[in-house]
């Protein structure tokens, strides 16, 4: 890495509220997320948009006809038209990756101030018509010369309607054709996760970020939205009342003696959430005051057959290992809550000198993370999770955490579809 | 060559007709066999019971957490040593009971994939009962295509008569079970581990429990510490940037040899006479190797693989002698050429083209000799005085050999094939044929694959601690036993 002086400091974060799919930010798609997360960040740090350079945006379920929503979001926000933009897309790791790209590009000395971060609307998720339908009819809607006759005849070999209706999106492993919960599910069973721990798990995600919003600790990285319906204020998945008796009642999902249930899972959720980053100098030359420094990263995959969502247990050590840190130098760590049971696997096998020996070819244990350490705000279980805003959202809180605090070092960990993992290090500048 | 009985078993009804009338018909079970590349999860989904608390504990616990298998143990002392890996890759054991609940009889046992008894703590033939006693209640469970695997200690290297006996003793009970569950097409084999070569255990037993064991049934195999080992033991692709030879590529065992090297990874020069180009162009083109006509026989030959693999490849991981010939009479009315040619094929070209490989350092350190004896060699056979000779002489070659290359983590080992079904037995007039097929534990004949499986085992970093064996891939040939 470049000198100190040269690397690339988080300037400021920002995040729409995040909510439930098909609920408040319904009306609102992934560009008009993006573009409200990312000017409330631009309005709240005075930034000129002369000094942008560029846009590293994210997305997961991205609109088929504009892919580059990086760009579109550039556009809509009028920003000046040279900001060259980007979009990535590597799962629930998506943000953090385009920020550490942004890291990246600015510490290669390609850019000196950069936006980055990501959003998705599963409310506005493309319904996809199986490639039979699309096969058949677009060489007709698009060849301009097509006849009744031949419409017949294409529409003839639709049948059985099965094979043609619009399929029900899922969050499903392309390869392994198992839903994650389904994954989570033998994660839970193969690493002996009881159900009285993911909901213990689950209940203090959501009172901790009950706690985090009635004190007022997202007040500043959280924007209002605007949609047609009125404003929204805040996270609309947080259950502030919800006890051990609640989420012990609730039936589980994905198996039929299973469990994982809505409760200890996060859920589909429609949101943004974007950083400014700038090369130090920069940032304290237009008078800012640096947050914090990306001290390492690491991503990494597993084999999505076996435990999908284990990535973290493996990018952990990598990424503090490049910090040339240790986890108890960690004073606070954020993982990505895609279920209980998932974290506490993660966990259990940072904790494990069976599996440092095994996996990690190391002699002892990565370490215990202590409870007051880990997700101190909550986490995507009671906040929500917008697959491509969620590491933008926790290096958020990260940042703004090393900057008011004494802490020094931060640790995230997120797991993903395909098998991904991802961890980084931050550092208080 | 269509085997009519094994296709006939296949029809549930003839099966039923067959057994009903107990017409002694036998009903062979089709075997299961490799679908593609072997893969680090193998057994994902199988459930695998292990008894016996002795040496071989870590080695089990990490070969089948890491193979994705679910463990039963019958103890709490083998629960606790198989903790740590079934915590590491996140499989979890399950304890059932040592004694069987005794079972009603309505009620059919849920199957097993294969059994595991670890003997290697047996002291004394009185220490074998709780091996009977395992067995005897749970050989029933094993599925179609299931797997018994016993492991034991070297006789040799037994410090008392009982020990010495009950080690060797194993090895008929493996062979016997082997005859009692052949009928369901399992297999069960003889793992005999030395002292400190525990570790090399890993291998052989992945092996012995997977589908490219198919064929291979009754046999012990002998695990040492003779060769060096860099302790590498890469379970997916073992043979990816390695080279390899073999000779009498262009069809039968030596081309699905080649296939099944090649599969693994290894580029595969493919041997075979000038005259064979076609079919061996098609082998190698098929793979990705590189063709290499050549005459084994010819003086050159083995000057020319030495110098061209040296100076292409910068060296040989690995040979497999293949190229071998019948030419079958009964001894008086053998003529002197047939006993010429098939002692210059089947023996003098592997010595002659071994001792080029070995002088020019072409074969590098942890490399493989891998040389086709055959059951004929070990037993004798009508009418195969000279090829009789020359696949025994392999044996005697090989055993040298491994005593010679230990030192540069070379192995050499022999293979020594039953009935399998080739162009050469489909030649042999049918009451043979049908005799050589079904004295078997599994009751048909083997698939060129099967050897060439077993070969490509024995091609791989882990089988390391195998050397101067004899493996039969023989499907429990009687013959020779």
């Amino acid at each position: 890495m470049s000198g100190k002086q040269d690397r690339a400091v988080i300037v400021g974060g920002m995040r729409t509220p995040f909510a439930k799919a098909f609920g408040e930010l319904m009306e609102l798609d992934t560009i008009e997320l993006g573009v409200t997360a990312v000017s409330a960040l631009m309005r709240k740090l005075h930034l000129d948009p002369r000094q942008v350079d560029s846009m590293v945006w994210s997305g997961v379920v991205l609109p088929p006809l504009s892919v580059n929503i990086g760009r579109e979001i550039v556009l809509d926000l009028g920003l000046p038209t040279s900001v060259e933009a980007t979009t990535v897309t590597r799962a629930c790791t998506s943000s953090l990756a385009a920020i550490t790209i942004a890291v990246s590009a600015i510490e290669r000395g390609d850019a000196d101030v950069v936006i980055a971060g990501g959003s998705d609307s599963t409310s506005n998720a493309p319904i996809a018509f199986p490639t039979k339908v699309t096969r058949t009819l677009a060489p007709l809607a698009l060849s301009g010369k097509a006849t009744p006759q031949d419409i017949l005849g294409a529409l003839s070999q639709l049948i059985p309607l099965s094979e043609v209706l619009p399929r029900q999106p899922r969050v499903a492993e392309r390869t392994t054709g198992e839903v994650m919960g389904e994954s989570a599910e033998r994660m839970a069973q193969r690493n002996e996760i009881s159900r009285q721990a993911q909901d213990e798990f689950a209940l203090r995600s959501h009172k901790r970020a009950a706690r985090a919003i009635a004190t007022g600790r997202f007040d500043d990285e959280t924007t209002k939205v605007q949609t047609p319906k009125g404003f929204v204020h805040v996270d609309s998945l947080v259950r502030a009342d919800t006890s051990l008796e609640k989420l012990s009642k609730l039936k589980p999902v994905f198996a039929k003696n299973g469990t994982i249930t809505a409760g200890s899972s996060s859920a589909l959720t429609d949101g943004a959430a974007a950083v400014v980053l700038m090369r130090e100098s920069k940032a304290r030359a237009l008078g800012y005051a640096p947050l914090a420094a990306f001290r390492s990263w690491s991503y990494v995959a597993v084999d999505p057959a076996d435990q999908l969502l284990l990535g973290p247990a493996i990018a952990v050590p990598k990424a503090l290992d490049k910090a040339g840190l240790t986890l108890p130098d960690m004073d606070i760590v954020d993982m990505h809550e895609a279920f209980a049971a998932q974290v506490l696997s993660v966990l259990k096998m940072l904790g494990s000198r069976a599996f440092a020996r095994e996996r990690l070819g190391r002699d002892e244990a990565v370490g215990d993370i202590d409870p007051d350490k880990l997700n101190v705000y909550g986490g995507s279980i009671a906040i929500g999770h917008p697959f491509a805003a969620t590491g933008a959202r926790i290096v958020t809180t990260l940042a703004n955490e090393l900057h008011r605090t004494d802490k020094r070092n931060a640790l995230i960990g997120i797991c993903a579809a395909g098998g991904l993992g991802a961890a980084a290090v931050l550092e208080k500048v | 060559m269509t085997d009519v009985l094994l296709e006939l078993s296949q029809n549930s009804f003839a099966r039923k007709l067959v057994a009903g009338a107990k017409l002694p018909i036998p009903m062979p079970e089709r075997l299961t066999r490799p679908s593609g590349p072997i893969t680090e999860r193998f057994l994902e989904g199988q459930t695998v019971l292990v008894s016996g608390r002795g040496g071989l504990s870590e080695v089990l616990a990490r070969t089948l957490s890491r193979a994705g298998a679910t463990t039963q143990v019958d103890s709490d002392a083998l629960g606790s040593a198989f903790a740590g890996a079934a915590e590491a890759y996140g499989r979890p054991v399950q304890r059932i009971a040592a004694e069987p609940v005794v079972a009603d009889p309505a009620k059919k046992p849920s199957k097993v994939h294969a059994l595991i008894v670890d003997a290697t703590a047996a002291l004394t033939p009185r220490d074998l009962k709780t091996v009977y006693a395992f067995l005897h209640a749970q050989l029933p469970r094993v599925a179609k295509s299931g797997r018994v695997v016993v492991l034991g200690r070297p006789s040799a290297q037994a410090s008392t008569l009982a020990q010495a006996a009950a080690a060797q003793a194993l090895e008929g009970l493996t062979r016997s079970v082997a005859k009692e569950i052949g009928g369901r097409g399992a297999t069960a084999n003889l793992v005999v581990v030395a002292e400190g070569a525990e570790a090399r255990a890993a291998g052989p037993l992945r092996f012995f429990l997977s589908s490219a064991s198919a064929f291979v049934t009754a046999q012990p195999l002998q695990v040492s510490n003779d060769a060096s080992w860099d302790n590498s033991d890469p379970v997916e692709k073992p043979l990816a940037n390695r080279v390899a030879l073999v000779t009498g590529a262009a069809r039968g065992i030596g081309a699905a040899t080649a296939r099944i090297l090649a599969r693994e990874g290894a580029h595969v020069l493919c041997l075979d006479r000038p005259d064979d180009d076609e079919p061996l162009s098609i082998v190698a083109r098929e793979i990705g190797g590189t063709p290499l006509l050549a005459d084994v026989t010819d003086p050159g030959t083995a000057s020319r693989i030495a110098n061209e693999t040296k100076s292409l490849y910068g060296g040989l991981h690995l040979i497999v002698h293949n190229a071998g010939v019948t030419r079958d009479r009964t001894l008086a009315r053998m003529s002197e050429n047939l006993w010429d040619q098939v002692m210059s094929i089947n023996l003098e070209a592997v010595l002659r083209i071994t001792e080029s490989l070995l002088e020019h350092g072409t074969l590098r350190e942890g490399g493989r000799v891998i040389s086709l004896s055959s059951v004929s060699g070990i037993a004798g056979n009508m009418g195969q005085t000279n090829y009789a000779a020359t696949k025994a002489g392999i044996i005697g070659f090989t055993r040298k050999l491994a005593e010679q290359v230990k030192g540069r983590g070379i192995t050499a080992n022999a293979i020594a094939p039953g009935f399998i079904e080739t162009r050469m037995t489909a030649a042999i007039p049918i009451v043979v044929r049908e005799a050589g097929r079904r004295l078997s534990a599994l009751g048909q004949g083997g698939h060129p694959e099967d050897v060439a499986e077993a070969i490509t085992f024995l091609a791989t970093p882990g089988a390391a601690g195998v050397t101067g064996q004899v493996l039969r891939v023989c499907g429990g040939a009687l013959i020779g036993a």
